[in-house]
């Protein structure tokens, strides 16, 4: 994915200005920046709940899932067309499906399902129920892979907050998502499964091949995962380079001064 | 005897409306205050097929299903913009501009005088004239409408409509058309609300506006919520409840001076106890919010 010269002024803020970056496949871009800085805008802007003011935001042909092996444009697009061209987002406050089972959860997220469309469930029936199979057991293994498979029949709701969020992952997993934009992944979530999480997002980008974007305020988790991390204040990025590098940046000690 | 079916062909319409506001108000999360005008519209479309044009039951019924569920999806296009509240209020304006076109409209409707004469069905040469006889005809309707809505909800189509209901946000951003399932559930809904209006009107053979008021709107929620929304089994025991505690409270010896108003207001205790000690509907598994 590509993101081409943003801008977004709310009013006579500015949130984003000329924002350029480049989040290549199988490697994790961290965004980290204090608060006001823009990240937030700059993932509406990528999940197309908002649209800039001007700029670009283009899935290149590795992290494009139709396979044509061409540059495709996805400002303005509304957001669940961009979700279809494989961009998923993990919200920062999960978002989770609470009365759906962690299994039913996955499952939602799958795309190209006939028996979305009530006509089909009453008269295709056995083409529903032949993809609706597929369907279960992809949802299965991706919750396996998030290792929550003992898990897929307890409503979300009864799954701690670090677990809610596996699900949330393995739902982008079964919908195909190649760009995976991650809102502080990690917030919220305790010790143990703070490792967990880290470990899978490394597995998602290493093994997997898909563009891992995370935005974080905690800097132990870009040291750990980050592979290429841009710092943002004010709207612009400030510095780009490797985590070693961006943390012993100036500018970057005068935000976080207990560092 | 007679009086025993009556009540059972009774709850068997509340079934039927209180199984399709589920659709909207339990699956898709859409608290819906016009059900009665569907109701209301399917009575009066196959009423006036069959009294102004002679049409026969069947035909009618079919017409007057696709004719209020191509009205449901009109009036879809603007309501599912909104949400919590103002969707609430806008299904509430649409239920107070039907129940003024069915109460003025004079030359179509014959506004408060409403219909008369409306013959009970006759299919395949056999008339259903008798009051057991009609119950039969209105159980297969309802076993219909059941194994219809069961369909649709344990489908991926009722799943996505009940994530659309959880977090809308974030059913967007796993690339589901959000407005498509919630206004697919709202049409369907009021197609077979219409169902049970053909049922009614051919049942009561007169109908008038003032079956079809806000009130009545209101009681079919109650259906639905009391039974337990989202669940297939609630508006069942909701509309058992609903039509046979007034009934019930015959049996219990009172003045008869204060009788009616007594047996309203144990009815209405008895509503506001089950909500205080079972929110989530008797057969619900969560509260609706």
């Amino acid at each position: 994915m590509e993101i081409d010269s943003l801008n977004k002024r709310f009013g006579g803020v500015v949130a984003l200005d000329d924002v350029t970056l480049d989040f290549p496949a199988g490697v994790v871009t961290a965004i980290i920046g204090p608060n006001g800085a823009g990240k937030t805008t700059l993932f509406n802007v990528i999940a197309g709940f908002l649209k800039p003011d001007s700029g670009s935001v283009a899935l290149l042909p590795d992290s494009d899932t139709d396979g044509s092996g061409r540059r495709f444009d996805i400002i303005g697009l509304p957001p669940n067309l961009i979700a279809l061209r494989g961009v998923g987002v993990l919200f920062q406050d999960i978002r989770i499906f609470k009365r759906l089972s962690g299994l039913e959860n996955v499952a939602v997220g799958a795309k190209n399902q006939p028996g979305e469309k009530p006509l089909n469930c009453l008269f295709q029936p056995a083409r529903v129920m032949a993809r609706e199979k597929e369907v279960i057991e992809k949802a299965r293994q991706y919750l396996d892979y998030v290792g929550l498979a003992d898990k897929a029949h307890l409503w979300a709701e009864q799954l701690s907050y670090g677990q809610q969020k596996l699900v949330a992952i393995a739902r982008l997993l079964a919908g195909d998502a190649k760009v995976l934009l991650l809102d502080e992944p990690t917030s919220g979530v305790d010790p143990d499964m703070v490792g967990k999480l880290l470990a899978l997002i490394q597995r998602l980008a290493d093994t997997d091949g898909r563009a891992v974007i995370i935005i974080e305020h905690n800097l132990n988790v870009v040291k750990r995962v980050g592979d290429w991390v841009y710092l943002m204040a004010g709207g612009c990025i400030e510095v780009f380079g490797k985590p070693e590098e961006v943390l012993r940046d100036s500018t970057l000690r005068e935000m976080f001064p207990t560092l | 005897m007679n009086y025993v079916f009556h009540i059972f062909t009774i709850i068997s319409l509340y079934v039927i409306l209180g199984l399709s506001l589920n659709l909207t108000v339990g699956y898709g999360g859409m608290l819906s205050l016009c059900h009665a005008a569907f109701y209301g519209m399917g009575a009066y479309a196959s009423a006036l097929l069959m009294v102004n044009a002679g049409w026969p039951f069947l035909p009618s019924f079919a017409i007057a299903v696709i004719v209020v569920g191509m009205l449901a999806y009109l009036i879809s296009i603007p309501s599912v913009r909104f949400h919590g509240d103002f969707f609430v209020l806008a299904t509430l304006g649409f239920q107070i501009i039907i129940f003024s076109i069915l109460y003025n409209w004079v030359t179509v409707t014959k506004g408060p005088y409403g219909i008369a004469d409306i013959p009970r069905p006759r299919l395949w040469g056999l008339s259903i004239a008798s009051t057991p006889a009609f119950f039969v005809l209105s159980l297969v309707v309802t076993l219909g409408v059941w194994g219809l809505t069961r369909r649709l909800v344990k489908s991926p189509y009722g799943r996505t409509l009940e994530a659309v209901r959880d977090d809308e946000l974030a059913a967007l951003a796993l690339g589901k058309d959000v407005i498509h399932f919630k206004r697919s559930a709202f049409c369907i809904a009021g197609s077979l609300a219409a169902a049970a209006g053909v049922l009614f009107a051919s049942y009561a053979r007169s109908i008038d506006p003032t079956s079809f008021t806000l009130d009545e709107s209101v009681f079919i929620l109650c259906v639905v919520i009391i039974g337990g929304a989202g669940n297939m089994k609630g508006p069942i025991i909701g509309a058992v409840i609903l039509v046979s505690l007034p009934e019930l409270l015959r049996l219990v010896p009172m003045p008869d001076a204060v009788a009616a108003n007594m047996r309203q207001g144990i009815y209405g205790l008895l509503l506001v106890l089950l909500m205080r000690f079972r929110p989530q509907g008797i057969a619900g598994k969560y509260a609706s919010d």
